[in-house]
C-alpha cells in the first residue's frame, strides 16, 4: 500500500545557523520545512555543509542559532532522553558507512533494535530476514572488517531500515558503490518512500538526480535552495518541501 | 530441494570493545593492588578493634595487687614478712563485694614475665620482686577503685592496685593512632581507586567516540552506553579484586605469624573474627561495586557534554 504524504511536517528549521567553535557560519538563515512521505535530493559543492545539514536532521548536532524542530520536538528544549526517543524514528546511511568494524554483519544490524530494548528473540528474526533479503544471510556472523565495500553498504542501509524509521537521511548512499548497485540501492529507497517513509538524500550524483526526478535541496553561499526538477509533471507524489 | 540450515547465533558482542582498549589492563592491576591494600590494611584495623576490644573486657574484669617486697639482710624474715603482707591482702581482698576470685601469680609465671627482659634462668627468688596478686571482678561488679585502693593500703601497707588504666590508656591511644592512619589508608585508596577509574572511562569513552555516537544516532540513551562500562568495569572489578586479595591473604597470614611470635601475649590478642574475614573475602564485591558505580555516573556525566 501507498502511503499518500500529508501535511504532517518532520522536520522544521528556521532561521537556522551552525558554527564551529567561533569558526564563521557554514550555515545561515535555513528555512526548511519536510512533509512526511516526502523525498528530497541534498545538493551542494563539497564543504558546502551538506553534512552539518543531514547531522541537525539526525539530531547529532543542536544548531548556533535558530530552530529545529524534529517530530514536532524543539531540539534546542528537549530532554536527552527524549533526543534519543526521536533518533529511533530516524534511519541514517553514511557515506563512510560508520559501520562497527569489531561486529558482525548481524550485530552491526541488530544495534537499532537492542538500543531500543527489543527482546533478542524477535531481534535474531527481524535481522535474519532483512539480512536475506539483501542477500547477506551467508555474510551474516562475519565481522564487517573482512566484508567487501558493496557488502558493508548493504549492511549499512539494513541497520537505516532495520527500525522502519520515520524519516530517512543518507550521505552519499552510493557513492561507495558500483555503478549497477546504486539504481538498485535507489530503488529500495523509493520503496521505502512509497511505504510513507519520508526520505532525503545527499548526494553529488547528476545521474541519480535526473534519473529520479525529485526535488533538491541546493546548499549554495552557505544557505539553502530549493530546485524543482524541470519536467515535474513526471514527480510522483512528493509531499511539499518549501525553502 | 536442501532443507534451510537454521543459523547458529553467536553470544553478543558489546557495542563498545574492551580489547584493544590500553585501559583495560592497566585498570585491572589498578584494582587488584587497591583491593591487597585495601584487604591488608583493613586486617590490621580489624586486628586492632578485636586488640582493644579483648583488653577492655580482660582489663574490665580485673585488677592487679602487687605487693612491694621488704629490704632487709635476713632474706627469710624479709619474704617471711613480704608473705605475710600478701596474705593480709588476700584476707582483706576476699572480703570485698565484687570480687569474684583472687589468685597469687606464682613463681613460674613471675619468672615468665621477666624472661623477656632478664632472659632464662634467672633465680626469681635472689631477685626484690614483687608478689602479684591477680584479681577477677564480678560482671558488673561497680568498684571503687580510690576506695579499694585506699582500703587495701590500710590493711596491707605494702599493697597497691593497679586497675591498668594508666598503661592501657596509652596504648589505647597509640592503637587509636594506628587506626586511624590505616583509615586514612583506606579512604586514600578508595579515592584513588575511583579517581582511576573516573580517568581511564573518560580515556576510554574519548577512544571510542566513534562507536559512542553512532550508539546515539541509533537511538540509545546515556544509560545504555553507561551500562556497557558499569558491565565492563564489574568484569574488572571482579577479577582485578580476586587476584588482589589472592595476594593479600598469604600476606596477612605473614604478618599474623609475625605478630604471634611478638612475646607477653599483647599482639595475640589480635585475632580476626568470623565476621572480619567475611568483611575480607568480600573486598572483591565492594571492588566491583565501587568500580561499576564510579563507571556508571563517569559516562552518565561525560555524555551530558555531548548533544
Amino acid at each position: 500500500m501507498i502511503t499518500k504524504p500529508d501535511n504532517t511536517i518532520i522536520i522544521e528549521m528556521n532561521n537556522v545557523g551552525i558554527r564551529y567553535d567561533q569558526g564563521p557560519e557554514i550555515l545561515s538563515n535555513i528555512k526548511l520545512s519536510l512533509r512526511k512521505g516526502s523525498f528530497h535530493f541534498l545538493t551542494g559543492k563539497s564543504g558546502a555543509g551538506k553534512t552539518s545539514l543531514l547531522s541537525m536532521m539526525y539530531l547529532a548536532q543542536k544548531p548556533s542559532r535558530g530552530t529545529v524542530t524534529v517530530f514536532n520536538q524543539n531540539v534546542n528544549f528537549a530532554h536527552r532522553d527524549s533526543l534519543a526517543m526521536l533518533r529511533r524514528k530516524i534511519g541514517v546511511v553514511f557515506q563512510d558507512f560508520r559501520l562497527l568494524d569489531h561486529l558482525s554483519a548481524f550485530d552491526n544490524v541488530a544495534l537499532p533494535l537492542r538500543v531500543c530494548g527489543m527482546e533478542e528473540r524477535e531481534v535474531r528474526q527481524r535481522v535474519s530476514e532483512l539480512l536475506s533479503w539483501v542477500e547477506l544471510d551467508r555474510s551474516m556472523f562475519a565481522t564487517t572488517a573482512t566484508l567487501s565495500g558493496g557488502e558493508k553498504q548493504r549492511i549499512a542501509i539494513a541497520r537505516a531500515v532495520i527500525n522502519r524509521p520515520e524519516l530517512l537521511l543518507a550521505d552519499e548512499p552510493t557513492g561507495n558503490v558500483d555503478n549497477d548497485i546504486a539504481p538498485k540501492l535507489m530503488k529500495l529507497f523509493v520503496e521505502l518512500n512509497k511505504l510513507g517513509t519520508t526520505v532525503v538524500i545527499a548526494t553529488h550524483s547528476e545521474k541519480l538526480i535526473t534519473d529520479f526526478k525529485y526535488p533538491i535541496l541546493h546548499l549554495q553561499n552557505k544557505s539553502l535552495h530549493i530546485k524543482y526538477p524541470a519536467d515535474i509533471s513526471t514527480l510522483r507524489n512528493l509531499g511539499g518541501a518549501y525553502a | 530441494m536442501p532443507k534451510q540450515q537454521k543459523p547458529v547465533y553467536t553470544p553478543r558482542k558489546q557495542e563498545i570493545p574492551s580489547r584493544g582498549d590500553s585501559t583495560s589492563l592497566f585498570l585491572q592491576v589498578i584494582i587488584s593492588i587497591a583491593v591487597f591494600i585495601f584487604a591488608v590494611t583493613l586486617s590490621g584495623v580489624l586486628s586492632i578493634n578485636s586488640m582493644l576490644h579483648n583488653w577492655n573486657r580482660s582489663i574490665l574484669g580485673s585488677l592487679t595487687v602487687q605487693i612491694m617486697p621488704i629490704n632487709d639482710i635476713n632474706k627469710e624474715k624479709a619474704t617471711a614478712e613480704t608473705l605475710a603482707y600478701q596474705e593480709r591482702a588476700i584476707d582483706f581482698l576476699k572480703t570485698v563485694k565484687g570480687i569474684a576470685k583472687v589468685t597469687v601469680l606464682p613463681d613460674s609465671q613471675l619468672q615468665k614475665l621477666i624472661e623477656p627482659w632478664l632472659g632464662d634462668g634467672v633465680n626469681i627468688a635472689n631477685l626484690p620482686m614483687p608478689r602479684i596478686i591477680d584479681i577477677k571482678l564480678e560482671p558488673d561488679a561497680e568498684i571503687d577503685f580510690a576506695q579499694l585502693s585506699q582500703d587495701l593500703a590500710k590493711a596491707s601497707p605494702q599493697a597497691s592496685v593497679d586497675n591498668h588504666k594508666l598503661w592501657l590508656s596509652k596504648l589505647i591511644q597509640f592503637a587509636d593512632g594506628i587506626k586511624a592512619l590505616a583509615m586514612t589508608v583506606l579512604i586514600l585508596v578508595t579515592a584513588i581507586t575511583s579517581g582511576a577509574i573516573f580517568y581511564t572511562t573518560q580515556m576510554s569513552m574519548g577512544l571510542h567516540k566513534d562507536i559512542i555516537e553512532i550508539l546515539h544516532i541509533m537511538g540509545a540513551k546515556d544509560t545504555y552506553v553507561a551500562q556497557q562500562y558499569a558491565k565492563r568495569m564489574a568484569r574488572f572489578g571482579l577479577s582485578g579484586g580476586i587476584v588482589g586479595l589472592f595476594f593479600a591473604l598469604p600476606t596477612i597470614f605473614f604478618i599474623a605469624s609475625l605478630a604471634q611470635q611478638i612475646e607477653g601475649g599483647i599482639i595475640s590478642e589480635a585475632n580476626l573474627s568470623l565476621n572480619d574475614w567475611l568483611i575480607i573475602l568480600s573486598l572483591p564485591l565492594w571492588a566491583t561495586a565501587i568500580a561499576t558505580s564510579t563507571a556508571y555516573y563517569t559516562v552518565k556525566r561525560t555524555l551530558q557534554k555531548m548533544l
